[in-house]
């Protein structure tokens, strides 16, 4: 028989734990994707070229100095191979900026027999690896609403760090539901990790006001297989964990298959949502390896710099 | 009254009994809690209508289990008690209780004692004056008295050894009836048929009219033995029962008259009523029988006594050859003699006597034999006439008196006269015998080849000639010819018992045709032989020697057992209890049985009487038992519910039931090793001294605690242990110095002793060592170190005496001094004599036993065990001791490396012999044995 049950707040709380599970699972992550070397390779990760001149490290050009510039701008050694005066000209240079929201609200602390870890575990391993990997790939990552975006190597600790002192804030009020909803500049991502049972439109309006900027975002929706396949039996009571409603079933197999349907329309609605505010959706059950969902989300997030990059 | 011995003591709570129903009702309803499940995405089916709401029910199991705590709830309230006990007693009538006290009550009698208690309690209890008849107190009227009076009247009961006639109870009853019309009996019957039962039962019916009366009885019925039968080559006993209760199994021991075990057989009813155990003993045990007793019962009637009658036959031999005969081998009566000493009592009247016959005949002899007797005439004819007729056998051989005229005591006519020449007919060629005929008693044994014919007496050729024919010779001449007369029978063998004209004598099948005549002997004179024992001795009577008590034990006779008549045939009854009769040389048993009994079941059918069981089992209350059940069921009930809604996680439930599993294996295994435990407490310490000495031999000297004495022995042995780990192929460990108070000597095979004057004696524990030790083929050199200072003849010497003193509590063999030719002489080297620091002095071993006197010489002699003991004066150790460099410590007299020499040889010597024993003097045969081998 399934048995679930949820963690308490402090288990549910992040802790070391988590920042050891996220550097273990991007430590592992090179050789587990040994495979999709080359999805790596063809994207160029961290400070992207822009072909243009501009702030940067690298040299572009050398152009003539043009009347009422800043003096200090002139290239004095170019300028003085010949009676011309030169400006050295670099390349514009621009890191990514990549906010993570990790949903630790009470639902999220919910974990069954046939899970290998709760769903608010799952969150927080998968979006602290997905920071570290992106970290070292030279991007900027920040909590969304917490942090600004910073590109630490010990980008992990810090964000732990963060999420602590914001749940030891939140005490007693419990985390919210949804992401703060402030539009993000453009050219930003931002990923969302969480269980999504909230309801479709409140969600879309939020995810369209990220992105009336132009930000782009990620939904991974991470869910517990027991919530997939309802496979209770019997007299049962069902015990709502936001509101705290209480739901008896006499013989509870009798609503797998509403429960069901009602799930996937839920799912449908979540994924329209997403497509709205021109955010991609995964979904990702916590019985399966966090390896393969860390994997998914980079492609996906480098294919959204790609897009960036022509555009 | 009911079908199970149950009771309640508060019946009307049985009917919370009709609440089970209702309650299961509600167990219905109400099922276990449910699981609860905390669920994020319930929001998603929250607002689904509700459908098919009925709850999980309560599973079967539970709800059983839960009924079941109910209703024992219930049945504890209600105070069940297990084996009620029922008093016959109601009101203010007097009860008198009637006890069967015949042997048949006395395996159950605890039981029925109890019954009856139980009864006279309860009458009381109701204030009912109550009285005790027990059957075999006959016409005595019953005093009603008050309960504890009547309880020790019973206490005191014990039961008889015999089956009283309740007839006599009948007066006693009609007086309580007319006394008390409405009284009450409660009858505790044996439930056997036996004593009048049925009859009794009648009038007993006929004078209670108004009165009630209860029987209780017994289902078991006693298990008895009856005649035994001491047969040709079995005993057997029948066992008796009165109801066939099925399949049972008991044995049946033998005891002889002292009550020693002889030996045990097995009976099994397998559903009937009878069945027999068969002892397959030697006929001479079977003699010594003098008691069969079924092992697991106890009462006289499960006791059979064998007295004489069932031992071996009496054979009384007379012979009409003149009785100066030298030669004994040609004596007719020497056969006989030898062919029946075996299994029979052989008696021959005395040289001198008469008439033989007629003395014989007073010794009271079951079978008598004639070797070649012609005519028995006068008096002893007609007492050997009357013999016969009373039952006794009578086997008579051939010969040439008998050939010549016979009487008219022989089976069938013989031919005689001048018509055969000397009444015999003599044969070209030995005639074999015929294999036996089916009818006679030789029949199955077999016919072995040689044995031949050579003369006979002829039988006249008549009519049933064959039908007497027990054996005959190969052409159908009758060679054994038999004919019952009377209860008796006679015998002739046609030819000689000795082997003048057949060698049938001496083979063994004549012994196996004397032995089927004595077992045939023993069929016919059962009853006759006591009247024959009876005519002569009409007037004796036996007094009784001990007696059987109601249990089956053997006792002092009780002061109302009389004397039987010597003919005394009867079983046992009041006056002449079970037991052994007469003087302790001639014991007559009488058995509380007939040897053709049955045990039949009392009938009480068609009599008004209430019926009720013997159960003495004590009331139990059933109440705390059954509370303890409700307990246990609801701990269950309560784990049951805890899993059912969830409350014990899976992975837990398991670990609990381990536990469990290990507690009570822990309590099972804890319980079985405290015994063991404590049992192996006291291991003995074995010193690691005398655990090397159990490895290695070495030899040993007692410390006397004089230093100079004990560091001679020391250094002495460790001399003579290298001389023989040189010299030998025995290599010794280091000698080791013992006290015999403390030490374990059984490790040494000889310990070397200097006697010490001035020491005093060891305390007694270790003189009762040494003892054992010497008892056990320990050797002990006793040296008293002054054959210097002791003179022959002259006063003893400090030593000596102490010595003396030292061995007045050992059991010392016979002494002498070393004889020349003994074996310790000669174990390794051939020596003289054992000479030490002085050679003067003589040397003492066990005496040996005298020399054989057929005058053969040998060159050693010696016991069957070593000597126990060798006493030397010549101090050894003092001559042995030497240093590692094997120069000598101690100056030798006269001195001399000779002297030292033969000092340590004479060691060697010693050594050897209490390891060889009389070995070596078994080796001087060796070359005769070779010689004989060789040749």
């Amino acid at each position: 028989m399934v048995s679930a049950r949820l963690l308490t707040r402090s288990e549910a709380a992040a802790a070391p734990r988590h920042q050891e599970g996220a550097l273990d699972l991007a430590r592992r992550l090179p050789s587990l994707v040994a495979s999709a070397k080359e999805l790596a390779a063809s994207v160029m990760h961290g400070v992207h070229g822009r072909r243009r001149a501009g702030t940067g490290e690298n040299f572009w050009q050398f152009r003539p100095f043009t009347f009422g510039e800043a003096a200090q701008r002139i290239d004095w050694r170019r300028s003085a191979r010949d009676d011309r005066l030169y400006v050295r000209e670099r390349e514009w240079e621009a890191a990514h900026t990549i906010f993570l929201w990790m949903d630790l609200s009470p639902s999220m602390a919910f974990m069954s027999s046939l899970a290998r870890q709760s769903k608010a575990d799952r969150a927080l391993v998968l979006g602290l690896a997905t920071a570290d990997l992106l970290v070292r790939g030279g991007e900027r990552v920040g909590l969304l609403g917490m942090t600004r975006a910073i590109a630490a190597r010990n980008i992990v600790e810090r964000l732990a760090e963060a999420l602590a002192i914001a749940d030891r804030q939140m005490r007693g009020a419990g985390h919210p539901d949804f992401p703060s909803d402030e539009p993000l500049p453009q050219r930003t991502q931002v990923i969302l990790l969480s269980d999504f049972l909230v309801a479709p439109d409140e969600l879309a309006r939020r995810l369209k006001r990220i992105a009336s900027n132009g930000a782009r975002g990620h939904l991974v929706m991470i869910a517990d297989p027991v919530e997939e396949t309802f496979p209770f039996e019997g007299h049962t009571e069902f015990l709502d964990v936001d509101s705290g409603a209480l739901f008896r079933a006499g013989r509870a197999e009798a609503y797998r298959a509403d429960y069901v349907a009602r799930l996937a329309q839920h799912r449908e609605r979540v994924r329209e949502a997403a497509r709205e505010g021109g955010f991609s959706f995964a979904l990702h059950r916590s019985d399966a390896p966090p390896a393969t969902a860390l994997l998914a989300l980079r492609g996906r997030l480098e294919a959204n710099v790609d897009i960036g990059a022509v555009a | 009254m009911s079908l199970l011995p149950l009771a309640f003591s508060a019946p009307l709570a049985l009917i919370g009994l009709a609440l089970l129903p209702v309650i299961y009702y509600l167990l219905r309803i109400t099922p276990p809690r449910p699981r609860q499940i905390p669920f994020p995405p319930l929001k998603l089916i929250l607002d689904i209508e509700p459908k098919d709401e009925t709850p999980a029910r309560t599973p079967w199991w539970l709800l059983a289990l839960r009924l079941l705590i109910a209703g024992l709830v219930v049945l504890a309230m209600a105070g069940p008690i297990w084996n009620p006990q029922h008093g016959a007693a109601s009101g203010q009538e007097p009860l008198l209780v009637l006890v069967d006290d015949g042997w048949p009550a006395a395996p159950t009698w605890e039981q029925r004692l109890k019954v009856a208690l139980a009864q006279v309690d309860d009458a009381a209890r109701q204030g009912a004056p109550t009285a005790v008849l027990a059957a075999s107190e006959g016409a005595r009227d019953p005093v009603l008295s008050d309960g504890s009076h009547t309880a020790q009247r019973l206490r005191a009961l014990k039961p008889v050894p015999y089956t009283p006639d309740r007839m006599g109870l009948i007066a006693p009853l009609e007086h309580f009836f007319a006394e008390h019309p409405r009284g009450h009996v409660a009858w505790i019957a044996d439930g056997l048929a036996l004593g009048q039962t049925r009859p009794f039962a009648e009038k007993l019916a006929e004078v209670a009219k108004n009165g009630q009366v209860e029987i209780i009885s017994g289902e078991r019925s006693p298990v008895a033995l009856a005649g035994a039968a001491n047969e040709a080559s079995v005993l057997n006993v029948n066992v008796l029962r009165a109801t066939k209760d099925g399949p049972l199994q008991g044995r049946v021991r033998a005891l002889d008259l002292k009550g020693v075990p002889i030996g045990d057989a097995a009976f099994d009813f397998a559903g009937a009523t009878e069945t027999q155990a068969r002892f397959d003993l030697p006929i001479e045990l079977r003699n010594d029988i003098a008691r069969l007793e079924i092992a697991s019962e106890h009462s006289a009637g499960a006791v059979t006594l064998l007295d004489e009658r069932w031992k071996r036959r009496r054979v009384g031999v007379v012979s009409g050859a003149s009785t100066d005969v030298a030669q004994p081998l040609l004596a007719p009566s020497y056969y006989l003699q030898r062919a029946l000493q075996p299994f029979a009592d052989v008696r021959e009247a005395r040289a001198g006597v008469a008439d033989p016959i007629d003395a014989l005949l007073d010794d009271n002899i079951n079978v008598m034999l004639l070797a070649d007797v012609g005519v028995v005439a006068g008096l002893a004819h007609d007492r050997l006439e009357s013999f016969v007729e009373d039952g006794g056998v009578l086997v008579r051989f051939a010969g040439t008196r008998l050939a010549g005229s016979s009487d008219d005591l022989v089976p069938v006519a013989l031919r005689r006269g001048g018509r055969t020449l000397g009444g015999s007919l003599s044969w070209e060629t030995p005639k074999k015998l015929a294999p036996f005929d089916r009818a006679s008693p030789f029949f199955g044994l077999s016919v072995p080849e040689e044995v031949t014919v050579t003369r006979q007496v002829l039988a006249e050729p008549e009519a049933g000639l064959p039908a007497r024919t027990w054996a005959a010779l190969a052409d159908g001449t009758p060679l054994v010819t038999a004919e019952h007369r009377g209860k008796g029978m006679i015998v002739l063998f046609h030819v000689t018992a000795d082997t003048t004209w057949s060698n049938l004598p001496l083979s063994g099948l004549f012994v196996d045709m004397l032995r089927k005549i004595l077992a045939v002997s023993a069929d016919t004179s059962k009853g006759g032989e006591d009247a024959s024992f009876a005519a002569k001795q009409q007037a004796a009577t036996l007094a009784p020697l001990s007696t059987l008590d109601g249990f089956g034990a053997l006792g002092p006779p009780p002061s109302t057992a009389k004397s039987i008549p010597a003919n005394f045939a009867d079983v046992a009854g009041a006056e002449h209890p079970p037991g052994f009769y007469g003087p302790p040389d001639a014991l007559v048993a009488v058995n509380p049985l007939a040897p053709d009994a049955k045990l039949e079941p009392a009938d009480f059918s068609g009599l008004n009487f209430r019926r009720e069981p013997l159960n003495a089992g004590e009331p139990i209350d059933l109440r705390p038992w059954l509370i303890a059940g409700v307990i246990a069921f609801l701990i269950a009930d309560a784990l049951a519910s805890l899993w059912l809604s969830g409350g014990v996680p899976l992975r837990r439930r398991r670990a609990v039931v381990a536990a469990f599993v290990a507690l009570f294996t822990l309590g099972a295994t804890a319980a079985s090793f405290i015994a063991p435990v404590r049992a192996e407490e006291p291991a003995q310490q074995i010193s690691p001294r005398d655990l090397e000495s159990v490895l290695t031999t070495r030899l040993a000297y007692v410390v006397t605690g004089d230093a100079q004495a004990d560091e001679a022995s020391r250094a002495g042995l460790a001399s003579l242990t290298r001389a023989l780990a040189a010299r030998t192929s025995l290599t010794p460990g280091e000698p080791v110095g013992v006290d015999p108070a403390r030490d374990e000597l059984v490790f040494y095979p000889m310990i070397y002793w200097p006697i010490v004057a001035g020491k005093p004696l060891p305390p007694q524990n270790a003189i009762n060592k040494i003892a054992t030790f010497m008892k056990q083929g320990g050797t002990i050199v006793f040296d008293t170190r002054d054959a210097l200072a002791s003179r022959p003849g002259g006063p003893l010497t400090p030593e000596a005496r102490w010595l003396r003193d030292l061995l007045a509590g050992v059991d010392v063999p016979e002494l002498e001094p070393v004889p020349q030719d003994h074996v310790i002489t000669k174990t390794f080297y051939l020596l003289d004599g054992f000479i030490g620091r002085t050679t003067i002095g003589q040397t003492w071993v066990e005496a040996l036993p005298p020399e054989p006197t057929d005058g053969t010489r040998r060159p050693a002699r010696a016991g069957d065990s070593v000597s126990p003991i060798v006493i030397t004066s010549n101090d050894l150790a003092a001559a042995w001791a030497a240093d590692r460099n094997g120069e000598p410590l101690y100056p030798l007299v006269p001195g001399g490396v000779r002297q030292r020499e033969l000092a340590l040889r004479g060691g060697i010597n010693l050594v050897m012999y209490t390891l060889t024993g009389n070995y070596k003097s078994d080796q001087v045969h060796v070359r005769d044995l070779l010689d004989r081998l060789g040749h």
